[in-house]
């Protein structure tokens, strides 16, 4: 019976080792807008992993209240990535979709976006 | 073979109206775990085509989450996780079909088990609460099985 129980639980765990989902590496490069914004303090980038819903992932100046920019690489599973940009804060797109931007099939994304314009 | 016919045969209720009540509860929560919870997890034909899941895979994130439960979950985290998107989606088929309802309810209720006190119960009573839902449901149909509206039923008349 012990024998059985031991081949039973090797079996299982052999067989679920090789059930996950394959991940690929990505990169992806926001650049953001923000010329339309007066009043700009600080830009950021929310979203699912890598990023986060509940906090700002600071973008870079690219020129000081215009273009920001933020590079990412992670693995992941998904074909896509949902973010919505910040500016001092407070989200673009309140109360509509999320941006959805699919990872291209090279290792590296470049997407560039308007503030608040889809 | 005793022991899977005494686990398949559910208990009736004296009328057929009380089990079709009964059974609203465990369709509507197995069709949601199948459909919405477990396939957005686990791969079934169904899941969403953005989540690029393969047939019988678990997503890649899980078996992390999972793993900073701690414990035997961070020494065992793919067979947790696996086990886990396995219960949701395919014992939510079977929790709403009412097929070996006491096998799918007892998975169930062992995950719900590991996302209340693992995963939800720090982020307040609130975020318990679907865990919970379906916790109930499960314990129940546990001990009855599927009533007279199952796939069980069928089966534990034929023998």
């Amino acid at each position: 019976m012990k024998k059985i129980i031991i081949i039973f639980v090797g079996l299982l765990s052999l067989m679920t080792t090789s059930c996950v989902q394959k991940t690929f590496k990505k990169t992806i490069v926001f650049m953001v807008d923000v010329s339309a914004v007066k009043n700009i303090k600080k830009v950021g980038i929310r979203g699912n992993k890598p990023f986060d819903w509940n906090y700002d992932n600071k973008m870079k100046v690219v020129k000081k209240d215009s273009l920001y920019t933020i590079t990412k690489t992670f693995e992941t599973g998904y074909k896509f990535v949902e973010v919505k940009f910040t500016v001092n804060g407070e989200f673009e797109f309140k109360e509509q979709d999320n941006r959805k931007v699919y990872f291209s099939e090279k290792d590296t994304t470049v997407v560039k976006f308007v503030f608040n314009k889809r | 073979m005793k022991l899977l016919k005494q686990i398949t045969k559910p208990i009736n209720m004296p009328f057929w109206w009380q089990d079709l009540i009964i059974s609203i509860p465990r369709i509507v929560c197995g069709y949601l775990l199948a459909t919405s919870f477990g396939a957005d997890k686990f791969g079934l034909p169904w899941s969403p085509v953005d989540k690029n899941l393969g047939l019988f895979e678990v997503a890649f994130w899980f078996p992390n989450d999972v793993a900073e439960y701690g414990g035997i979950f961070a020494m065992f985290p793919v067979f947790f996780a696996w086990m886990g998107a396995f219960a949701e989606a395919v014992g939510g088929i079977l929790l709403a079909v009412g097929f070996q309802t006491r096998i799918a309810s007892f998975l169930i209720v062992c995950t719900m088990l590991v996302a209340i006190f693992m995963q939800q119960i720090n982020n307040g009573m609130w975020n318990c609460l679907p865990a919970m839902g379906f916790l109930w449901v499960a314990l129940f149909s546990m001990i009855t099985g599927s009533g007279r509206f199952g796939i069980d039923y069928l089966i534990s008349k034929k023998y």
